[in-house]
């Protein structure tokens, strides 16, 4: 692994950039005076209290599992011991004896054995009842609210809660402090200054050109337009165009930051993942060939904190059962190889996976053997770093808001504990606000 | 704020903005075309181009079939042979689904179609996003492409009120399973946070009493066609918007067009799509209050929207990212190329983002900022160095065995290379890379921009055909190249 240690001769990342520029020895290739300008000035606080030095060889990793569409909480776990889930589920209620029981309450979809083995082992943790005041049924709206933290009538906010913490404490870092699978970007990594990388297959992420053209293409790709020259303060939107919204980058610049980050992470990621196989064999599905990929970042020492993964299809209104069974049992082996992966490599302690749907179903089943858009509902974390065991109260099934489980824990305790305690980032500024802390990691 | 742009201020420029917003932009000749028409005439010729080639015949292969007889003869089937069957008739969905998105793609390219007419279409497929992953039927996916079309420049009372009656629809928002003992809320939510209103403007009891009006909406499995259902219709009156009634869908969607929220949700977001991404709200006022009073009728908005002044302001000259779709046919119109071969073509339109028939959900596309991220930019790159006859990354969607490499040597072959960089200007490097950045850019750029195309092509020993390719790789894999 020392070969990563080192930069590489064409390489250089923005931070090192920041760092020899500082000292008046920006290369001509590099990064223009100004934008160093312009990271001082827009984090001209938060540098001194929140910017953290990010590498790939220890500090905390969080990785983040969106179950999209809305997963059935209700029958991911299960309350056995309940009569009114019976009753309100005739059709497609799991049996109790058919639950891997975590006690007499409760028990985990007989598909995540991988994940009951976890817990058995002390490296899962499960908080239930999580949703948040004014639940909103609506999928992208609702997954908007997860992705962003805000409240559920703040339809202002667009930043995510992860682009927050990149604005916050990763400014100057690598592209790569966050890293999301698939050609698609989360709106949680939204940020105001372009942060994270997204990709869907190493071989693919890169450009092909001779040596002359790729010195035409670096010039190029990379930003043009000093925005301090153009009198925007520091917290202003950065080289807006007419038309923008206050705050908001315009395409342009936006584009060329984009490039840069495509740039200045391809080489290196393509490297990392020619090098590095995993130790472990994972299950094929979408979900493991992410896990698997992620596996092998870290296993290059990627320097990264944030790495987003996604497992879709929980949208499950009609003949659900089979449809769920293959969901949880996906999600259980491709969690189990990971944490498997993670031990081999010794990172199991550096990283913490968290999971979580846009909301739950519906306590009652619907006429087509499936379930409606509900609220609250479990997640998990997993990983070497958790608090093993149950947190929060499961919501009554008897006491609902409009047929749907009243929450007990706001997602945002979760996001909060898992800054403060986790990332070790100042959670008041990243969420707006303080949230009652979990002992979850 | 709406008043038009005046004919002394229309320009080359301007000719080729509205050509590639309206459209899917063109080579020189067409842009030269527009801009001797002056500015009014353009947009009436654009848009009576348009109305003249929104409809079209069906795609060969696709046409209903009798499910109720099909299920017939499956059930009377051994059960081997029965597997075999479904997986034939899965195999020939999978293709006819392809060949449909293909039909589509090539109406767009401007041969058998109208690049306006098929770009409002395809507005109107991202506004009532419906996804064949669900509806599963290419018949069904075309049925509502030819009622998006047909209604296209209609009125959009009776355009929302034929969707709420397509059998894609039915089948995707689940109207076509709702019982009136058990309404299904899903359409009557959506028909109002995403198709007429947006959040905030209506209640949840609203979207209760809405569904129990659609619950009669059914399809007629001989035929695949819409079907009224009596039996299931929900008795008694529903409270919609504090009024009370006897209400029919077809009633639910006049209560909605009733409410100038509607007017301008649908005005903004054809201002959005077309011209820029943060309107104004006084124009979006005024181009609604306009919209309302004409009776929701779209071509007149449309006319109102490409002759403005505000549609050549510098808001939105220049301030578009390309969508997918947009960036494949505005490359082949501008270098005057075919499109690739549907499974590679839909393969990168996939990765891109932006596959027709499978918007990621009923939301649509985002568009904007989130077609960017690192690995779509980076796709585009590598699909230019594709379009160019260069070389690519492996895998897919460029590598899809000896075919799509004989494809792309076709491709190639096809690409005009002495009209995109005429022989008496490849003795001059800089007025070639001026030349051809014009056809490629449409506007002037910065000097960045100008001066790596110029020193790039100067310094090439003799520019021949390859060093042409090169160039034109390099000018599309520019942040630039992704804006229009």
């Amino acid at each position: 692994m020392d070969h990563f240690e080192k930069p590489t001769d064409t390489l250089h990342t923005r931070r090192q950039f920041l760092r020899t520029s500082m000292l008046g020895a920006a290369a001509a290739w590099t990064l223009p005076l100004f934008l160093e300008k312009t990271f001082l000035a827009m984090d001209a606080e938060a540098a001194d209290s929140a910017t953290q030095t990010i590498n790939g060889k220890d500090g905390p990793i969080l990785v983040v599992l969106q179950m999209a569409g809305g997963n059935d909480g209700l029958n991911t776990l299960v309350p056995h011991g309940d009569d009114a889930y019976y009753r309100a589920r005739r059709r497609i209620a799991i049996a109790a004896a058919d639950t891997l029981k975590i006690d007499g309450y409760v028990g985990l979809h007989p598909a995540l054995t991988g994940l009951k083995g976890l817990y058995d082992d002390g490296h899962l943790s499960i908080v239930q009842g999580v949703g948040y005041p004014n639940p909103n049924r609506s999928h992208f709206r609702s997954t908007e609210i997860w992705q962003t933290a805000a409240d559920a009538e703040n339809l202002k906010l667009t930043d995510g809660w992860l682009g927050r913490y990149f604005d916050a404490c990763c400014q100057g870092a690598d592209p790569t402090v966050g890293v999301s699978i698939g050609s698609a970007r989360p709106q949680a990594f939204n940020s105001l200054v372009p942060t994270g990388v997204s990709l869907a297959n190493p071989e693919q992420y890169r450009w092909v050109a001779e040596d002359e053209a790729d010195e035409a293409f670096r010039a190029l790709n990379r930003p043009s337009q000093d925005p301090l020259a153009t009198g925007v303060n520091a917290g202003d939107s950065i080289g807006a165009i007419p038309g923008d919204a206050p705050g908001e980058m315009g395409a342009l610049d936006f584009l060329e930051r984009t490039a840069l980050d495509a740039q200045l992470s391809s080489d290196r990621i393509l490297q990392i993942s020619r090098k590095f196989k995993s130790a472990v064999s994972y299950p094929k599905s979408q979900l493991a060939n992410s896990l698997s990929l992620v596996g092998r970042m870290i296993a290059g020492g990627l320097a990264t904190r944030v790495y987003y993964v996604n497992q879709g299809g929980y949208d499950t209104h009609s003949g659900q059962a089979p449809a769920h069974q293959r969901l949880m049992t996906e999600l259980s082996e491709a969690v189990a190889a990971f944490c498997q992966d993670m031990k081999g490599q010794g990172n199991f302690e550096r990283v913490t996976l968290l999971t979580f749907s846009e909301f739950g179903r519906r306590v009652a089943e619907n006429g087509s053997d499936g379930t409606d858009h509900g609220a609250a509902a479990p997640l998990f974390l997993a990983g070497g770093g958790v608090q093993p065991g149950l947190f929060g109260k499961y919501p009554s099934l008897t006491e609902l808001n409009n047929g749907d489980l009243i929450h007990n824990v706001d997602f945002r305790s979760v996001y909060f504990s898992l800054l403060q305690n986790w990332l070790k980032a100042p959670a008041e500024i990243v969420l707006g606000r303080r949230f009652p802390i979990l002992p979850i990691v | 704020m709406l008043s038009p742009l005046a004919e002394a201020d229309w320009t080359r420029e301007k000719a080729a903005h509205l050509l590639n917003r309206a459209g899917f932009s063109g080579p020189p000749e067409e842009i030269d075309a527009l801009h001797s028409l002056g500015a009014k005439n353009a947009v009436k010729q654009l848009l009576d181009g348009a109305a003249a080639k929104l409809e079209a015949p069906a795609p060969k292969g696709i046409e209903a079939r009798d499910m109720l007889a099909l299920r017939q003869s499956m059930r009377s089937l051994e059960e081997e042979a029965r597997r075999e069957r479904k997986k034939e008739l899965q195999q020939q969905e999978r293709q006819s689904a392809r060949d449909l998105c293909e039909w589509w793609l090539l109406r767009m390219r401007g041969k058998t179609g109208d690049p306006v007419a098929e770009k409002l279409t395809l507005f109107w497929h991202g506004h009532f996003a419906t996804s064949i992953v669900k509806v599963r039927q290419p018949f069904l996916m075309w049925q509502q492409n030819d009622t998006l079309r047909r209604n296209a420049l209609g009125d959009f009372g009776t355009l929302t009120k034929a969707v709420a009656r397509d059998p894609a629809m039915l089948v995707w928002l689940d109207t076509a399973r709702s019982r009136a003992q058990k309404p299904n809320e899903n359409f009557a939510r959506e028909l109002m946070e995403l198709f007429t209103l947006g959040e905030g403007h209506y209640t949840e009891d609203d979207i209760r009493a809405a569904a129990r009006t659609f619950t009669t909406y059914k399809i007629d499995p001989r035929t695949q066609t819409f079907r009224f259902e009596r039996r299931q219709a929900s008795p008694g009156p529903v409270s919609i918007f504090g009024r009370t009634g006897d209400f029919s869908g077809d009633d639910v969607v006049d209560l909605i067009l009733e409410k100038p929220e509607c007017a301008a949700f649908i005005a903004r977001k054809l201002w959005v799509f077309y011209a820029s991404g943060q309107p104004d709200e006084k124009l979006v006022q005024e181009l609604a209050s306009g919209f309302r009073e004409s009776g929701y009728r779209i071509r007149p908005l449309l006319e109102t929207i490409f002759n403005s002044a505000a549609f050549y302001s510098p808001a939105a000259l220049s301030t578009q990212i390309k969508s997918p779709v947009q960036w494949v046919m505005t490359l082949a119109r501008t270098l005057e190329v075919g499109l690739p071969p549907g499974r590679i073509l839909l393969g990168a339109l996939d990765a891109l983002g932006q596959e027709p028939f499978r918007p990621p959900s009923v939301k649509g596309w985002d568009g904007g900022k989130a077609w960017i991220n690192t690995a779509t930019l980076l796709l585009r790159y590598n699909m230019a160095a594709f379009a160019v006859g260069n070389e690519t990354t492996g895998g897919r969607p460029f590598q899809g065995g000896r075919g799509a490499r004989r494809f792309q040597e076709q491709l190639a072959r096809q690409l005009p290379l002495d009209k995109i960089a005429p022989p008496e200007l490849r003795q001059v490097p800089e007025k070639l890379a001026a030349r051809m950045a014009d056809r490629l850019f449409q506007r002037p750029l910065k000097e960045r921009e100008t001066t790596a195309f110029a020193r790039f092509a100067a310094a090439r020993d003799v520019l021949d055909d390859q060093a042409v390719r090169d160039l034109l790789q390099l000018m599309m894999s520019t942040p630039q190249y992704q804006i229009t």
